[in-house]
């Protein structure tokens, strides 16, 4: 995988090198207030702070980091929406914000269209995570107790993820207790003390994992996990719905395409850049870079959004 | 074995090689074990002045160094330093106008005055004050030594035998205890606590709208834990200050000494021997009292006091002085047990993520501002090989707390005598001071005026808490532990497939929950 990864950075560097000269053209009006919409000191929360870092030493800009968390990355947004569109303020978010939350909130003050999608930085290594040697670390085993009628304890980190946990439990006739958790690393500290069984987690899951202390016992998303290539996907299992989505950065909508350009640009370089912090911690604990910038970005969200839409629509439903 | 050693190793290491403050003569400085100084002596000035508290001044300091040390985990060590030298110079400094005014500096030195001050009126006053901070260093070092066996051990014990229902069953226990056992009435107490409940229940919840807010947007990530907390605990004591001050003159009577010159001052032989089974007994009574939430240092001093004048009777020779008369046993026994409460407290909170001082509010406050480490059982998980960094900070402010004992036996109690000066300065130029310094360290972190509004509506109900003695404290302490009550509360009732009897569930949580009970209940009947 790593020797498949560095070309792929090396392309990605190319295609960007051509805009790097329009991110000459356009500077930040002045420091650039960077929303973090994870709690403090957790792996998202590190992400954004090296990618804030990375931008103050490749291009100058002056990045202030500031925590804004709570309502799935909503109350970022609705504070985001009231900011100057010139580039002084950004967001980091996950792409579920603007599709899933957004739609099941239904403010229409806080839907896609009213955002300007930077970049992502990741994709979410989405796993169904449980203890190595437990009573619950591989799917036969949590198939088996499901259907004897054991209870068995799920922690979810948002609604989307309640959802998706749920209508995957009806399709494979398991009853999960559903428990909601502050994020993975909530999901993953229930699965240390033994408050819980099971649980989502995306991506936060990869050092315990490689250190043998958690499996992931399916993953969550469409393809196979960095991690644990052999874990079977949940939609082979009989998951309707997978949790795929993005880790990215957002600004107020309308703005200016040149500062869209050179902002996304230069998100992209840091992260791409393997000399940088923010590289190394991606690589690391988020299976690696995954940039999409632009039009193409655009397409993506509107995949996401259609996609959270269908999902509400059958979770309402049943 | 060899893994808690590492551990304890490597919280040493973290403390000496963390980031250096300044490089002098080519040797790295690091920032911690200094800002244990400095916050040391900050510490003990504070307790001297009559006023001023240990708290408040670290309500203070913690939005100044987190704009100076950062929000990185690195700041965790330094910033608990400043803190943790604050909260032990307090202690020791509360003596200082206790003894040589009859002034406590600090409300847990009132015993102190009983024997401090005719000691220092018979001509003794550096010997007074020599056996204030020998107890008061030696009753804290106990403490804190008990403080670093038991929290890990009871921490472990809470994560492998409790479930999120004995979770949430504890949460209720301590916050029951907590207003049953703090200020006049578990009335008031439990008014105190509800209506912490509702302020930290604005803004917060699982819904993807904010709600409480009234519509307002500035609530709608919830009161800033700063403002509120800060608002309350010193906007509303300056207002009630500034109101005593209106109604009675404080002009003080002007001390008269008595020409004492032959008298000798200082250490006298035989004073070691004579105040040390009273250091021994009230060090323990103090470090029982600190170790359940809520219970403060005055209780534990009072406590102490007593048993110690009903053994100093039975023994005493019609020469020595008895309690109240200027006895070192008296003194010895008050200093001793009020500060092994300031170590004792923090089991709760390094084990269970519960406060209960002011002084534990304020570290919670710090590790939540910075991110990075939080209090509660997680952080005792022996790892290996990799490395729990929470565990890491956690042996660090051990290591923290011990340098700060060491700074106090050496240069505290020399710098302790030179600030009776301060028992002097005036409540017209103190309160407006502190005043400012607030505002500004809460607009240094908040960067919002409203957050400074928020701040004042929080000082006007710490003021008619105060008006109305409905005590303050459990206040902010339900403003704390409601969002881990209400997370806990959520999981346990989620996890165990939405049973609403799940406090009941197993026999644990049924102790918890009737001991909670009991608590108001039989506290209540006094």
């Amino acid at each position: 995988m790593e020797n498949l990864f560095k070309p792929l950075a090396m392309a990605a560097a190319m295609t960007i090198a051509p805009t790097l000269s329009l991110a000459d053209d356009w500077a930040p009006p002045g420091p650039i207030t960077m929303m973090i919409g994870f709690s403090a000191g957790g792996g998202a929360d590190t992400q954004a702070r090296l990618i804030a870092q990375g931008l103050e030493e490749k291009y100058g800009w002056k990045v202030l980091p500031q925590q804004l968390t709570g309502n799935s990355g909503l109350s970022l947004a609705a504070e985001l929406a009231k900011a100057p569109a010139d580039g002084s303020v950004i967001g980091m978010v996950v792409s579920e914000t603007l599709t899933y939350s957004a739609l099941a909130v239904g403010d229409p003050g806080l839907q896609l269209e009213n955002f300007t999608s930077l970049a992502t930085t990741a994709k979410f290594e989405l796993g169904l995570v449980a203890m190595a040697g437990g009573a619950f670390d591989s799917w036969d085993k949590v198939a088996t107790a499901g259907t004897e009628g054991t209870p068995i304890r799920f922690g979810i980190a948002s609604d989307r993820q309640g959802d998706v946990a749920y209508l995957f439990g009806q399709a494979v006739g398991i009853d999960w207790n559903i428990v909601p958790v502050k994020g993975g690393a909530g999901v993953m500290n229930g699965l240390r003390g033994g408050d819980l069984d099971l649980g989502w987690v995306a991506g936060a899951q990869s050092k315990p994992v490689q250190q043998g202390e958690m499996v992931n016992i399916a993953s969550g998303i469409q393809t196979a996990l960095t991690d644990s290539p052999d874990a079977p996907l949940i939609t082979d299992l009989g998951s309707p719905f997978v949790i795929d989505g993005y880790f990215m950065f957002i600004a107020p909508g309308d703005l200016a395409p040149q500062a869209r350009t050179a902002i996304g640009a230069a998100i992209s370089d840091v992260i791409n850049d393997p000399a940088t912090e923010a590289n190394a911690l991606i690589t690391k604990s988020f299976g690696g870079p995954d940039v999409i910038t632009g039009d193409a970005l655009d397409t993506r969200m509107q995949q996401l959004l259609d996609d959270a839409a269908h999902l509400l629509e059958q979770a309402n439903a049943s | 074995m060899t893994e808690i050693l590492d551990y304890i190793w490597l919280g040493v290491l973290a403390v000496f090689q963390g980031p250096q403050l300044f490089s002098l003569l080519g040797f790295a400085i690091p920032a911690a074990p200094v800002m244990v100084l400095a916050g040391l002596l900050v510490g003990i000035a504070v307790g001297a002045t009559p006023g001023l508290a240990g708290p408040m001044a670290m309500a203070i300091a913690l939005p100044i160094l987190i704009s100076i040390f950062g929000f990185t985990p690195d700041a965790l060590l330094p910033v608990f330093g400043f803190l943790i030298g604050i909260m032990k110079g307090a202690t020791v400094g509360g003596a200082v106008p206790a003894i040589l005014f009859n002034m406590p500096g600090t409300p847990d030195a009132l015993m102190t005055t009983l024997d401090g001050y005719p000691m220092a009126q018979r001509g003794q006053p550096k010997r007074a004050l020599r056996i204030a901070q020998l107890s008061s260093v030696t009753g804290d070092t106990f403490s804190d030594i008990v403080l670093f066996v038991c929290a890990p051990f009871l921490a472990v014990m809470v994560e492998a035998y409790l479930d999120l229902p004995e979770k949430t069953a504890l949460l209720i226990l301590s916050i029951s205890f907590i207003a049953a056992v703090m200020g006049g009435s578990v009335g008031k107490g439990l008014l105190s606590v509800g209506l912490g409940l509702i302020a930290a229940f604005v803004g917060t919840g699982q819904a993807l709208v904010p709600r409480l807010t009234g519509g307002v947007e500035g609530l709608s990530n919830g009161f800033s834990l700063v403002g509120a907390i800060l608002g309350v605990l010193i906007l509303g004591e300056i207002f009630k200050s500034i109101e005593d001050m209106m109604q009675r003159d404080r002009a003080q009577p002007a001390t008269q000494r008595r020409d004492t010159s032959a008298v000798q001052d200082g250490l006298q032989p035989g004073d070691m021997r004579r105040i040390a089974p009273h250091v021994a007994r009230s060090a323990v009574i103090g470090t029982i009292i600190g170790a359940l939430p809520g219970v403060g240092s005055t209780l534990a001093a009072t406590l102490s006091y007593t048993v110690g004048r009903k053994r100093h009777e039975k023994r005493r020779k019609d020469s020595d002085p008895g309690f109240g008369e200027g006895a070192p046993e008296g003194i010895a026994s008050t200093e001793a047990s009020n500060s092994a409460v300031s170590g004792a407290n923090l089991i709760p909170v390094l084990s269970l993520g519960i406060p209960g001082n002011a002084a534990a509010v304020f570290l919670i406050l710090a590790a939540d501002s910075i991110g990075g480490f939080n209090p509660g059982p997680a952080v005792f998980k022996f790892t290996a090989p990799a490395i729990n960094p929470e565990l890491v900070t956690a042996f660090g402010i051990f290591t923290l707390m011990v340098i700060g004992n060491l700074l106090n036996w050496t240069i505290g109690g020399r710098f302790m005598r030179s600030m009776g000066v301060l028992a002097r300065v005036p409540g017209q130029i103190l309160l407006p001071a502190v005043l400012l310094l607030t505002l500004t360290a809460i607009y240094v972190q908040e960067t919002s005026l409203f957050a400074l509004w928020v701040t004042f509506g929080f000082g006007i109900l710490g003021y008619l808490f105060r008006r109305s003695e409905v005590p303050v404290l459990p206040f902010v302490i339900a403003f704390i532990l409601a969002r881990p009550l209400e997370q806990t509360a959520r999981e346990a009732f989620a996890a165990t497939g939405g049973d609403p009897w799940f406090l009941f569930s197993s026999p644990t949580s049924v102790i918890f929950t009737v001991a909670a009970i009991a608590s108001v209940a039989f506290l209540s009947r006094k």
